[in-house]
C-alpha cells in the first residue's frame, strides 16, 4: 500500500502500558485510579488478551467472560486511560529519568470506532468468508467483522488483506462509519514510565510432527477446546472438527511443548495441568456420556484450592494415566491411537480415543526486547523478561522506569497475572513519585 | 479532494488493486455455499451425508457448514438415532 505522507501526533502520558491483557489492564487501571494518565497500547483489535477468550476459570469454574467483561469495560471507560488498539510500539528510547520517547504505529481499522454501533449489518452483507483467528481457525468470519461479541471496543474492523473492496458494507452501514481512506497513524509518545505486559505465545504443536496435529483433524489444541467450551463457541456444541461427530472418548496430552528440551522449552508452563483438569470437568458436564482420560507426567496442583480441584475431577470419573505419549496415529474412522509408555507399569501400551486435545505450553513473547533502542531490556534464560530483583521487587526490569507485568515475565495463571499487574503498578507509582517528591 | 462518506471503497481500489487470490477465494466460498444450501433445500442432512453428496472432505464440510450456521443461513436440527451426528437445515428466516 502507498503510505500517505503522515505527521506524527505527539502524546504525553505518565505511564505507557504495552499489552492490554489482564495483567496490563490491571496495571493501567490501578495507575489511572491514582490519577496518573495512562496510554494502553494493544496490538490486537480488542483488549482482554487470552483471558477474554477462555470458557471458565480454574479452580472456581467462574465464567471467564463474566469476570473479564466488567474489568475490560472499566478500563475502556476510565477517564485517565487512553487505549490504542491495532497499535504496536516500534521504538522505545530512554532519554533520562522519567523521560521515555516511544514511537507507536496504529494500523487503519477502516472503521471510525466512535461511530460504530456494533449492529453487524456490515458483517451480514460482506460476501467474503475467511478463517476466524478468534476461533483458532475452526470456523470462518467475514472480511467486515466484529472480533467477537464481548470484544472491547465492540466495533467492526475491515480485514483489508481479504477484502474485495466491493463496498457492500459501506452501503449497509447506517452510521456511515466505514472509511477506506483511513491510513496508518504514527504517534510520538512522551512517557514518564513504561509497563511491559505483552503476555505469552502458545506453543505450536506442528513442531511435534509425531503427534499428527494438522494432519489428523480430530486433534485440537487446548485453546481450541477453550473456544468450543465457551458460550461464544464456533460450533453448536462440542464436535470433532474432522467430521462433526459428538465425541465420547476424549484424551488430553499434557506437557505438549513444555518440559521438553527437544522443542526448546525445558520449563513447566504452570497452567496446563489445571486448565486441562478444568476442561475435563466442563466436558463431563457438557457431554455426560463421555469418557475423559488425561495422560500426564506429573500433576502440578500447587495453588490454593488446586489439589481439591484435581481430586474433584477424579471423583467425577476423569481417568488419569501417568504416561508419556510417544506417537499418535489415525484410524480410517477418524479415531486416534495413542502409543504411550505407562510409567507406573513400565510398559508401552496403545489406547483408542475419538478426539485428542494437546495441552499446549506457554512460550515467551520475545519481540518487545527488540524495540528498546538505547538501553537493553534483559531477558531470562528462557527468553521471558528478566525480573532484575525477583524476590524484593518482582516487577523491576533491567531498565529503571520499565516494569514487567503478568506472563511477559514467565508462565502464570490469572490470579498471579493480576497480582503481578498490581505489583507493576505499585512499583511504577513509586518510580513516578520519586520524580516529584 | 472531497471524500464521499459511505462510498470510500473506490478510493482505495484506485490505489490498491484487489489481489487475484482474494477474488479466487471469494468465488470458491460462494460456490461451496451454494452447493451446501442447495443440498439442504429439501431435507435436513448430517455432515457425513453432505460430504458424500457433495464429494467434499468431511472436515471441509464442518468448517463451511459451521460458518453458514454462524452467518445465520443454516441451523442445527435434531441428532441422529445413534446420538452421533446432528442434522442441519436451512434456517427458515435465513438470509442469502
Ligand atoms: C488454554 C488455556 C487455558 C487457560 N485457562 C486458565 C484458567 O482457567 N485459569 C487461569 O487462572 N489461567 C488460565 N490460563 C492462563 C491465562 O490465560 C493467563 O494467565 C493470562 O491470560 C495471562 O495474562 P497476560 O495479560 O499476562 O497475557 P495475555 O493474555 O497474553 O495478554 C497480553 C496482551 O498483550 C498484547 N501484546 C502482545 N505483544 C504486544 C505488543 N508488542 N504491543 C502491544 N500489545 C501486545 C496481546 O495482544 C495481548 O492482548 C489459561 C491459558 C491457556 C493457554
Ligand atoms: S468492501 Fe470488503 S469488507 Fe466490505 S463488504 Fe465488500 S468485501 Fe466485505
Ligand atoms: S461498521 Fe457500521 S454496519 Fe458495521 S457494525 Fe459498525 S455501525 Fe454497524
Amino acid at each position: 500500500m502507498i503510505m500517505e505522507e503522515t505527521k506524527k501526533k505527539i502524546l504525553e502520558y505518565d505511564a505507557l502500558v504495552v499489552g492490554g491483557g489482564i495483567a496490563g489492564g490491571e496495571s493501567a487501571l490501578n495507575l489511572a485510579n491514582l490519577g496518573y494518565q495512562v496510554l494502553l497500547v494493544e496490538k490486537d483489535l480488542t483488549i482482554g488478551g487470552k483471558m477474554i477468550m477462555l470458557s471458565k476459570v480454574f479452580p472456581t469454574l467462574d465464567c471467564a467472560a463474566c469476570i473479564t467483561t466488567p474489568k475490560v469495560s472499566e478500563i475502556a471507560r476510565h477517564k485517565n486511560i487512553t487505549i490504542l488498539t491495532g497499535a504496536e510500539v516500534k521504538k522505545i528510547n530512554k532519554l533520562g529519568e522519567h523521560r521515555f520517547e516511544v514511537d507507536v504505529l496504529q494500523k487503519p481499522r477502516y472503521v471510525h470506532v466512535a461511530d460504530c454501533t456494533g449492529c453487524q449489518l456490515c458483517e451480514d452483507v460482506c460476501p467474503v468468508s475467511v478463517s476466524d483467528q478468534y476461533q483458532y481457525g475452526m470456523v470462518g468470519r467475514k472480511a467486515a467483522y466484529i472480533p467477537f461479541s464481548i470484544a472491547s471496543p465492540r466495533a467492526a474492523a475491515i480485514d483489508i488483506e481479504n477484502c474485495t473492496l466491493c463496498g457492500a458494507c459501506e452501503r449497509a452501514c447506517p452510521t456511515k462509519c466505514i472509511d477506506f481512506t483511513q491510513t496508518e497513524e504514527e504517534y510520538l509518545v512522551k512517557a514518564r514510565s513504561v509497563v511491559v505486559a505483552t503476555g505469552f505465545n502458545l506453543f505450536d504443536p506442528l513442531k511435534i510432527p509425531r503427534y499428527g496435529y494438522g494432519r489428523f483433524k480430530n486433534i485440537i489444541t487446548s485453546m481450541q477446546m477453550e473456544r468450543q467450551l465457551a458460550p461464544t463457541r464456533p460450533f453448536n456444541t462440542i464436535l470433532r472438527p474432522g467430521d462433526g461427530k459428538l465425541p465420547d472418548n476424549i484424551a488430553y496430552v499434557l506437557c505438549t511443548g513444555s518440559r521438553d528440551k527437544s522443542v526448546g522449552n525445558p520449563i513447566c508452563s504452570q497452567v496446563c495441568c489445571m486448565y486441562s483438569i478444568k476442561q475435563a470437568q466442563l466436558l463431563m458436564g457438557a457431554l455426560p456420556m463421555a469418557d475423559i482420560t488425561i495422560y500426564y507426567l506429573h500433576i502440578r496442583a500447587f495453588g490454593k484450592g488446586f489439589n481439591e480441584f484435581y481430586a474433584q475431577a477424579q471423583d467425577m470419573g476423569v481417568e488419569f494415566i501417568k504416561g508419556k505419549v510417544g506417537k499418535i496415529s489415525e484410524k480410517e474412522n477418524g479415531n486416534l491411537i495413542l502409543r504411550y509408555e505407562d510409567i507406573e507399569a513400565g510398559v508401552v501400551k496403545e489406547a483408542e480415543h475419538d478426539m485428542v486435545v494437546l495441552s499446549v505450553g506457554i512460550l515467551p513473547n520475545q519481540g518487545i526486547a527488540d524495540v528498546f533502542e538505547n538501553e537493553k531490556l534483559e531477558l531470562d534464560p528462557f527468553n521471558f523478561v528478566q525480573q532484575s530483583d525477583m524476590l524484593a521487587s518482582p516487577a523491576k526490569t533491567s531498565i529503571d522506569g520499565v516494569f514487567v507485568a503478568g506472563t511477559a515475565s514467565g508462565p502464570m495463571d490469572i490470579p498471579d497475572s493480576i497480582l503481578s499487574g498490581g505489583a507493576a503498578s505499585a512499583e511504577t507509582t513509586s518510580y513516578l513519585r520519586r520524580g516529584t517528591l | 479532494m472531497e471524500i464521499e462518506k459511505g462510498k470510500t471503497a473506490k478510493y482505495l481500489k484506485e490505489k490498491r488493486p484487489v489481489p487475484k487470490e482474494v477474488t479466487e477465494q471469494l468465488k470458491s466460498f460462494t460456490k461451496t455455499k451454494k452447493a451446501i444450501l442447495n443440498a439442504l433445500k429439501e431435507v435436513h442432512k448430517t455432515i457425513p451425508e453432505l460430504a458424500m453428496e457433495l464429494n467434499m472432505p468431511k472436515e471441509d464440510v464442518v468448517y463451511q457448514l459451521m460458518s453458514l450456521v454462524k452467518y445465520g443461513q443454516v441451523a442445527p436440527d435434531d441428532i441422529d438415532d445413534m446420538d452421533e451426528y446432528f442434522y442441519y437445515k436451512i434456517k427458515s428466516n435465513g438470509k442469502n
